[in-house]
């Protein structure tokens, strides 16, 4: 990924993942529907949001992907009853302490979507391919070598 | 500071003559002029190299960790009946206490393992600071009396104030007193300047995205990734540690900058609600790399979005491993 640099034609890179029960199968509902959104999105399917490790987020950035989503049910609909509540305790840490750092805010994104959101998941996919096409490639923690 | 020292020899030498304890880590003189080293008492009669002032620098709670476990990996080997316990005494000032009870609280091991020697502190001192006074020549000697420290240098001999040589988070320190202990030496320490805590952290937050990303470079391209600053730290016991991990590989070994940031950021990202700014990592990083502006920022957070202090108390639950349903959500994004 990473040696994609700018150019006229550059597309984002975002890493999306997300959680089995809810946001995996919201997706799947915006692709049932035929909803569009746009193709930058590569998507990770875990468990639960609860399963995700901060690493992951921090290990995406830094193999070159430009945006990275974390979607998953909305607190009070886990499939696990707790997994994204300890999850969103991790990502608030996590998004303030990379801001803290110097990187840009809307690098990493968190958001919920539950299984009958596909109309939700298309525009959330939208605005973060937008949010990071305006932020242009990502540079910051990027490995190079 | 003098009857302190008294005290601790005392309970130390009582606890190994009536068999309480196994072994009693605390501080002896160290070789070099103005420094303290850890030491482990095993016999009554050595307990009085036991010291303790304010060259007293390592957060002894790490060594607890790793003789408990050391000595639960070598009772593997041994037959049920002859199995034995053993219990470690401890000289633990605030900071030391509250890794005591993160280790604790995180079932490391029982409070039964423990005995811990409560010391008042009042701040260690940075030797990098001294060194910036002396502008790097050798101490020949040094003493410490009456909030004075003076130092001998080849050039001379200077006379420093103890309070402009303590270490940063020994000058902004909310604990200097154990938050548990079983036996308690010395009056409770006079608290110190706890407000301002924040104070860097807060100026931090107020510069640019970029000002502070170059920061963040600058400091971590010190980084020669010697891990010190992990070996150091109570907090940092997993068996395997992320960084030699391979299955998966979180951070490449690379001499590509990014990889130390990476490191650095993973690390630190760690102690998130576990740090308790005793400054270990920063009194034996070689290169001097800033760790605790970056380190008190999530203190700060945990404080701000979870009411959580690390350590602070024993009842608490470790801020990651709990949850509210009413949580600060503002920072989900919502197209």
């Amino acid at each position: 990924m990473a040696e994609v640099t700018a150019t006229d034609g550059w597309e984002p890179k975002i890493v999306a993942i997300v959680c089995n029960w809810c946001t995996y199968a919201g997706a799947d509902l915006a692709g049932i529907s035929r909803i569009q959104y746009p193709p930058n999105v590569r998507i990770v399917r875990l468990p639960c949001t609860g399963r995700i490790n901060p690493f992951y987020v921090m290990k995406a950035l830094h193999e070159g992907a430009d945006g990275v989503l974390v979607s998953g049910c909305h607190p009070g609909e886990c499939h696990y009853l707790t997994g994204n509540y300890s999850a969103r305790r991790k990502f608030a840490m996590l998004k303030r302490y990379l801001s803290y750092i110097g990187l840009e805010p809307d690098r990493t994104i968190f958001t919920w979507c539950s299984a009958s959101e596909g109309e939700r998941f298309a525009k959330v996919i939208k605005g973060v391919t937008e949010k990071v096409k305006a932020l242009g490639p990502a540079k910051k923690l990027v490995k190079t070598l | 500071m003098e009857n302190v020292e008294k005290k601790i020899r005392e309970e130390a030498k009582k606890l190994l003559a009536d068999k309480k304890v196994d072994v009693v880590i605390g501080y002896e003189r160290g070789t070099l002029p103005l420094t303290a080293t850890p030491c482990f008492i095993t016999d009554e009669n050595d307990a009085d190299k036991l010291v303790y002032d304010a060259t007293c620098v390592q957060n002894l709670a790490k060594y607890v960790h790793d003789i408990i476990s050391a000595h639960r990996e070598a009772q593997k080997k041994v037959k049920p009946e002859d199995k034995k316990k053993k219990v470690v005494g401890i000289v633990a000032r605030g900071c030391t206490s509250r890794s005591l009870v993160i280790q604790l609280q995180e079932r490391q091991y029982g409070r039964d393992d423990i005995v811990i020697i409560g010391v008042p502190c009042e701040g260690y001192i940075d030797s990098k600071k001294i060194a910036a006074v002396t502008a790097g020549e050798e101490i020949l000697d040094g003493t410490i009396a009456g909030g004075q420290v003076a130092v001998k240098t080849a050039g001379g001999e200077k006379k420093l104030a103890l309070n402009d040589v303590l270490a940063d988070n020994c000058l902004t320190c909310r604990f200097n007193n154990p938050v548990i202990s079983d036996i308690m030496t010395g009056d409770p320490a006079p608290a110190k300047d706890a407000d301002k805590e924040y104070e860097k952290v807060e100026a931090f937050e107020k510069l640019s995205t970029e000002e502070r990303w170059n920061y963040f470079v600058k400091e971590m391209g010190k980084c020669i990734r010697c891990y010190a600053c992990r070996n150091a730290c109570p907090s940092c016991y997993c068996k395997i540690c992320f960084v030699e991990q391979s299955m998966p590989q979180f951070v490449g070994l690379s001499a590509d900058q990014t990889d130390t940031q990476v490191f650095q950021l993973l690390r630190t990202f760690h102690m998130v609600g576990r740090c308790v700014d005793c400054g270990s990592c920063i009194s034996v990083c070689p290169m001097g790399v800033d760790l605790r502006n970056f380190l008190k920022k999530l203190d700060k957070d945990a404080l701000e979005l979870f009411e959580n202090r690390a350590g602070a108390k024993m009842e608490d639950v470790p801020p990651l491993s709990t949850y509210r349903e009413n949580d600060k959500e503002d920072f989900i994004y919502n197209p």
